[in-house]
């Protein structure tokens, strides 16, 4: 048993007519970094909406540690060990850059405050930019900054899995080094992560595997290096040539 | 100068009620985007519930004032869970219009209750006042002036200084972000409906001794809030005071040396004023905290 199991997941928006994601199936094992490729619309963040529970999927199921989320809230759902980092970073402007990553906290059941500030320093020595920042308020942070500033608050949920959805949208090619430079090390310290990148190059850098979605299907998955020589998949997705 | 600094210490106290009332509304707006209406409807029922308490029940004032208290927060969440909660997923207007509804609703109840009399409350204190300098400060305008101090003094070590109190500018700021961290967004909002309800009921308690108490009390007030709140800019809390104060300090200068029975036309003087020369207000959103 996989530790998250999505099996034929259909999902839709109230708003719009016909299904966003049509019969997905995607597992991820404890420990490891999976990605989910594929163009801008292809459905990548409403699966990761779906299993955070933002948008109620129509059918199919999604378990963690084979316990069903179906029909779970939101907030039930990250008690259970579910972080998602989403889209656009989502750092909240008016706190501080301690007081956001303190907050990651709120799904767990009694951490002392003084835990708290303890294991928001831990994120500082994982992402030591930011000790200066510690102070600085949400709104004067750069795009880059926002992006750590996101992860270190989803680490502190303590998660089984993390989602993170396109970190590297909108940083300078050095910045998303860095930003994935802090994913390698979170797995290494034993995190399991869902990773959402449409920036297929450094994504398949750090994943062991990798799903590559087109129009709510699933079209491809395997390991990086295969998914770079499929041809049909590089041609309209990775954008370019294999590496050697 | 005798006369300037008595105004000044009456104008400070009648601005402190609106301050009060005003904090009400803009913590429903960051809170829960809520516009609400019915907020001096909320001074009116705590005025209410103080009258009932002293004059009827003939309980002591200050034990009448914390049942009265406890009540407020009652009744705000269940203002919250009859006038907002059914409509949250509706957008802003269905619930500015359920908001109009309820202080009506409020007032008609309360009237049906009460009968249209006004009421007269006795002040907090038997003592008159006392004379400082040159200034009589008046027992139950210093009452209003250190309650409404204190509110915010702890107003702010709440919301500042305690955890829950940056989970509650956490779901102010981004609702499905707090929501996704596991905040419980709807204990956030409905603590917020209590506090508000219990600010509003506060303030109607501290003003009725000087005002009347009767039903249509809330809805000048209310007005007055509102214009607080555009002068010290829309949604901001340090706005909320200061503008509450400024417009008690200038209807009651205005009043003064200029013309008693237009009191009222200088509040929304000062409203026009504002919307014409600086429409964000004095702490107008430099930046946007609800990105
Ligand atoms: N809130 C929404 N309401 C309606 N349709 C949406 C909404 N969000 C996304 N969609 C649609 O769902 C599809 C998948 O979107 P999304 O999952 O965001 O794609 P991706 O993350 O892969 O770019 C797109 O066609 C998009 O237009
Ligand atoms: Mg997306």
């Amino acid at each position: 048993m996989s530790l998250l199991e999505i099996t034929n997941l259909t999902a839709r928006y109230a708003s719009a007519a016909g299904d966003v994601l049509k019969g997905i199936n995607v597992s991820v094992e404890e420990g490891e970094i999976v990605t989910l490729l594929g163009a801008n619309g292809a459905g990548k963040s409403t699966t990761l909406r779906s299993i955070s529970g933002l948008v109620p999927f129509t059918s199919g199921t999604i378990t963690l540690n084979g316990q069903s989320l179906l029909g779970q809230g939101v907030e039930a759902i990250a008690r259970l060990g579910v972080s998602h980092v989403p889209e656009g970073r989502r750092v909240f402007p008016g706190l501080t850059v301690t007081e956001n990553i303190m907050l990651g906290a709120s799904n767990r059941k009694g951490v002392s405050r003084a835990e708290m500030m303890r294991e928001v320093d831990e994120k500082f020595d994982l992402v030591p930019d930011l000790i200066r920042l510690k102070d600085a308020l949400g709104w004067t942070l750069s795009g880059g900054q926002l992006q750590m500033v996101a992860v270190a608050r989803g680490l502190m949920a303590k998660p089984r899995v993390l989602l993170l959805d396109e970190p590297s949208l909108g940083l300078a090619p050095l910045i998303v080094q860095q930003v994935f430079k802090i994913v390698a090390e979170i797995r290494k310290r034993g995190t399991t992560v869902l990773l959402v990148e449409q920036n297929a190059n450094v994504a398949l850098s750090v994943a062991d595997r990798g799903y590559v979605l087109e129009t709510g299907r699933v079209l491809v998955s395997g390991k990086p290096k295969d998914l770079w020589n499929d041809p049909q998949v590089r041609a309209a997705y990775l954008g370019g040539h294999a590496i050697a | 100068m005798a006369i300037f600094l008595q105004l000044l210490f009456t104008g400070l106290g009648i601005g402190a009620i609106y301050a009060l009332v005003a904090l009400g509304f803009v913590l429903l707006i960051r809170a829960a985007s809520v516009v609400n209406f019915a907020q001096g409807q909320f001074a009116m029922v705590g005025a209410y519930i103080l009258v009932v308490g002293v004059n009827v029940l003939e309980l002591p004032y200050l034990l009448s004032m914390a049942i009265a208290v406890v009540l407020m927060a009652v009744f705000g969440i269940v203002f919250a869970a009859t006038t907002y909660w059914p409509l949250r997923h509706r957008g802003g207007l269905p619930v500015i219009i359920s908001t109009i509804g309820a202080s009506i609703f409020l007032e008609n109840i309360v009237l049906f209750l009460y009968g249209p009399s006004p009421e007269v409350l006795p002040g907090l204190f038997d003592s008159p006042g006392i004379q400082i300098g040159e200034v009589f400060m008046d027992s139950q305008y210093l009452s209003i002036l250190v309650a409404a101090t204190l509110l915010v003094v702890l107003q702010y070590l709440i919301f500042e200084k305690t955890l829950l109190g940056k989970k509650l500018q956490a779901t102010s700021q981004d609702k499905e972000m707090a929501s996704l961290l596991g905040i419980p967004v709807a204990f956030m909002i409905l603590f917020t409906f209590a506090y508000s309800a219990m600010l509003g009921g506060i303030a109607g308690m501290l003003v009725a001794p000087v005002l009347f108490v009767s039903v249509g009390m809330g809805g000048l007030i209310a007005l007055k809030a509102f214009a607080a709140n555009i002068i010290g800019g829309y949604g901001s809390i340090p706005g909320a005071i200061l503008g509450g104060l400024s417009l008690g300090v200038a209807e009651t200068l205005g009043a003064s040396y200029i013309s008693v029975p237009y009191k009222d036309a200088f509040a929304f003087a000062m409203l026009l004023m504002f919307l014409m020369v600086r429409p964000q207000g004095l702490f107008g959103e430099k930046i946007s905290e609800k990105a």
